[in-house]
């Protein structure tokens, strides 16, 4: 919870953006576009920690922002030809609008079921997609052929790590401020938050435009990498499923975590396609979410800095067991 | 008119018992077991497996059903939920992560195409131009059978109304000398048991496949949100409001609009009156 | 003196239970009113009800003259009124300075983003609880009942407010415990803090408040010095009763 940058940090993290910007070098393109969908995987997952991690709005429907995003640009530059430069800060707009139009009055719904309300507009939305305008959207098929903005492996990984990179810091930033306290505390006491004299309306509608921008502008990018677009594979459970694995695996609330998470089970997915090619990866995938999970809300993060605590502190140990109360929820 | 009736009806009892297992852990655990619809896959394909591979007759299969359906429950609340002392978020997430493990599972086991389960009576009756499958027939008086069946056990028997005990009050109840942990694991065996025979008229009704758990889990969902938490005959009357709203759009609209009525529902529902339409009123 | 806050015939029904039956008291500026009844009595109901948690079904409640059952529970702090619990729930991952920022903090987006915390008014606020300096980078699971007791005392003055609720502030406290809280709730009446204050620990609370107000099944049985109150027949058949 401490927000000290020591020149460790600096330079761990000058570190290893020297590795990414060097990676291009010694790995090879095969690997390259591995990395760029763990560069977007982290910045849907950074988007659905900023939400969902920070304020303990647990979203399900994650998809339904990031497919707002892609569909619009799509459909501006494809349909209409509309340049890129127009149609993606558009498609932006759109995500934090429509989202927020959509998402408002569930956020005055408590945590389980603000979950399910998100589920029901992804499901919603998917089978919208395909009867409504099938012209635009191209209904089941989707829309392919969509203009893409850099051709070739290594640009695209520049730019997404770039893009992945510039994401981070800026949610990093706003958490540092006392706005992400506020945001961290509505997850663990919201009434308290409302008693400290806060709007907890005001900050969790903050909260959930960041995280709209954040997919948005994600959900555009994304598409103009790949160049096409479908239902199926956007709106679907799998994908939710990633997304909340990412950010709570790696750890959530921590903008490093979800990252971490986003590289491990990209990964982890990865080297397991040889040895199962077909979706049953997701038994292997699903049971070290899972286990990791139940063994440690907190994620890799928090075991990282658990194993780090521990060798730094063998001996003083003995600060950690007095009567535990307030466990975030109570009554 | 008539077709939409008597398909309405049958269509209401199969969803009903879809969500009739979701609303009994919901009501006395009160968390979302949104592995769910897993149960509801696995009872299927138990009984694929059973009858069609095996050649077992039809009552070994439901039976398989059953038992593979409450050994999950059982599985599910020892190693998962109790470990999460009703921390509700993490019942959810795990629980999501559970059903795309099992739906991986499945997979492994039966690769990812679609297999048609034979329906479990044959024939079909014709009333005036509507046709209607017996199977489904027989599916809609399992259901009143099962959800009558399960009041009167919630009613009538001491461990029926121990569970009833423990989803008003499980302090009260733990007070009062009911064991709430067995109690607990006997409603999650009954909610897995109940799933799986589901999935079996449900895998006949649709086919089965290793994503069919999500669209039986969403109309779960929808049943027990809008009618209400721990409310049988909300649940039973929202499964007719979904199942007719269902049957209506796809033969007056098309049939790829079916399920856009359920989600319209949860998500007004939950925004308007988020204690569901008959509900206690205490969430 | 000027009426601070008022609560006028106010009714609060759950389900068929009566919890506030037409129930009126007010406190005035620089006040310390106690608030006794035996369990059940529809004190925490009461607490609630000024903040806003819940929503009475009728009647009024004032700040200052202005009716306030409008306003949503954060617009009533804002106003200057908080409130403790009985079961204290800090912000169980933050540390004790982190717990008093977001009750400093302002409610305004902008100006949490833009300004950093103050450091020096947290421990300004803490040091004023009891609390040493070094204690203020402890999480709220090493810290004793006393400790959550000082900590929620802490976050609720950091809202500045003009007067407090405090809800069995007493309770689970060790006697060397109650004393200190006892000590510092004195130091802020003398400093002209206004109180409400509800406590089966009538004996520490004595010396605490100028008046007393009885409640049972409610109503208000009686009203008056503290002594008035503790002799009167209803309150103590109130008392025995239970």
């Amino acid at each position: 919870m401490k927000g000290i940058m020591t020149p460790r940090h600096v330079a761990l993290w000058i570190a290893f953006a020297a590795i990414m910007l060097l990676l291009p070098q010694v790995v090879s393109n095969g690997t390259l576009r591995i990395i760029i969908f763990a560069n977007f995987l982290a910045i849907f997952a950074m988007s659905w920690d900023f939400l969902s991690g920070k304020t303990g709005y647990v979203s399900f429907g994650h998809p339904f922002l990031i497919g707002i995003g892609a569909y619009t640009t799509a459909i501006l530059s494809y349909r209409f030809h509309m340049p890129i430069e127009y149609s993606i800060p558009i498609a932006v707009l759109t995500t934090i609008a429509g989202g927020t139009f959509f998402f408002l009055p569930a956020l005055r719904i408590k945590g389980t079921y603000f979950a399910l309300v998100t589920l029901a507009f992804m499901e919603l939305i998917y089978q919208l997609t395909q009867v409504i305008r099938p012209d635009l959207t191209g209904g089941t098929r989707g829309i392919s052929g969509v203009k893409t903005l850099l051709v070739g492996a290594v640009p695209n990984y520049y730019f997404s790590f770039l893009l992945m990179l510039g994401i981070a810091l800026v949610l990093w930033v706003l958490a540092r401020t006392r706005l992400g306290t506020a945001l961290d505390a509505i997850a663990m006491n919201e009434e308290a938050v409302s008693g400290s004299g806060l709007s907890t309306t005001k900050l969790k509608l903050f909260a959930f435009m960041v995280s709209a921008a954040v997919a948005g502008i994600g959900g555009a990018f994304y598409v103009h990498y790949l160049g096409s677009i479908a239902p199926r594979a956007l709106f679907d459970i799998d994908f939710v499923f990633t997304i909340i694995v990412s950010a709570l695996i790696g750890g959530a609330s921590t903008i490093v975590g979800p990252m971490l998470g986003a590289f491990f089970m990209t990964f982890l997915l990865e080297y397991l396609r040889p040895l199962l090619p077909g979706s049953e990866r997701y038994l292997i995938y699903g049971l070290v979410a899972l286990v990791l999970y139940v063994y440690q809300p907190k994620g890799i993060y928090a075991i990282i800095a658990d194993l780090r605590d521990g060798m730094r502190s063998k001996n003083a140990n003995n600060s950690k067991n007095s009567g535990k109360v307030g466990d975030g929820k109570a009554a | 008119m008539t077709q939409i009736l008597i398909q309405g009806f049958l269509l209401s009892g199969l969803y009903a018992l879809i969500a009739v297992g979701f609303t009994l852990i919901f009501s006395v655990g009160r968390v979302l077991n949104l592995a769910y619809g897993a149960y509801i896959m696995m009872g299927g394909y138990a009984y694929f497996y059973a009858v069609h591979i095996w050649h077992l007759p039809k009552t070994l299969g439901f039976l398989s059903a059953v038992v593979v359906g409450a050994i999950a429950g059982i599985l599910m609340y020892r190693l998962l939920v109790k470990r999460l002392e009703g921390d509700q978020v993490a019942v959810e997430i795990s629980t999501l992560i559970l059903a795309v493990i099992i739906q991986a599972g499945i997979v492994l086991l039966f690769n990812d195409s679609s297999k048609i389960l034979l329906p479990i009576v044959n024939g079909v009756w014709h009333v005036g131009s509507t046709t209607i499958t017996k199977n489904m027939v027989m599916a809609m008086i399992a259901s009143w059978i099962i959800l009558g069946g399960l009041l009167a056990f919630v009613k009538f028997t001491h461990l029926g109304r121990a569970i009833q005990a423990v989803s008003m009050d499980p302090k009260g109840a733990l007070i009062s000398g009911i064991r709430t942990d067995r109690i607990n694991l006997t409603t999650w065996a009954i909610s897995g048991a109940l799933g799986a025979v589901a999935g079996v008229f449900f895998a006949t009704h649709t086919q089965l496949n290793p994503s069919m758990w999500v669209s039986p889990l969403i109309i779960a969902v929808a049943v027990v949100i809008v009618g209400g938490i721990g409310s049988i005959i909300g649940s039973l009357i929202v499964a007719h409001i979904i199942g007719f709203m269902e049957i209506i759009t796809s033969t007056l609209i098309g049939a790829e609009l079916r399920g856009i009525f359920t989600m319209l529902l949860i998500i007004i529902v939950l925004v308007v009156r988020p204690q569901g339409l008959f509900g206690r009123g205490d969430l | 003196m000027a009426k601070l806050l008022e609560v006028e015939n106010v009714f609060k029904r759950f389900g068929g239970i009566v919890a506030t039956n037409d129930l009126s008291f007010d406190v005035e500026e620089g006040e310390s009113l106690a608030l006794i009844g035996p369990n059940g009595a529809g004190k925490t109901t009461i607490f609630s009800l000024i903040m806003g948690e819940i929503r009475q079904n009728s009647g009024s409640i004032k700040l200052q003259g202005r009716e306030i059952s409008r306003m949503p529970t954060h617009q009533r702090i804002q106003s200057g009124i908080s409130r403790t619990y009985q079961v204290p729930r800090p912000f169980a991952d933050m540390d004790v300075a982190g717990n008093i920022r977001v009750g400093m903090m302002p409610d305004s987006l902008w100006q949490m983003l833009l300004r950093g915390p103050d450091p020096k008014a947290e421990l300004d606020v803490a040091l004023s609880v009891g609390f040493k300096q070094e204690d203020l980078e402890r999480t709220p699971s090493t810290l004793s009942m006393g400790d959550l007791r000082k900590l929620e005392l802490a976050r609720t003055l950091a809202t500045k407010p003009e007067v407090m609720l405090l809800d069995e502030v007493f309770a689970g406290l060790t006697l060397a415990e109650i004393a200190q809280i006892s000590e510092l709730l004195a130091k802020k009446r003398k400093e002209g803090m206004t109180f409400v204050i509800v406590s089966h620990d009538l004996r520490s609370l004595e010396p605490l408040v100028d008046r007393a107000v009885a409640m049972n099944f409610g109503r208000q049985i009686a009203e008056g010095t503290f002594q008035e109150v503790m002799g009167d027949e209803e309150v103590r058949a109130a008392y025995l009763g239970q």
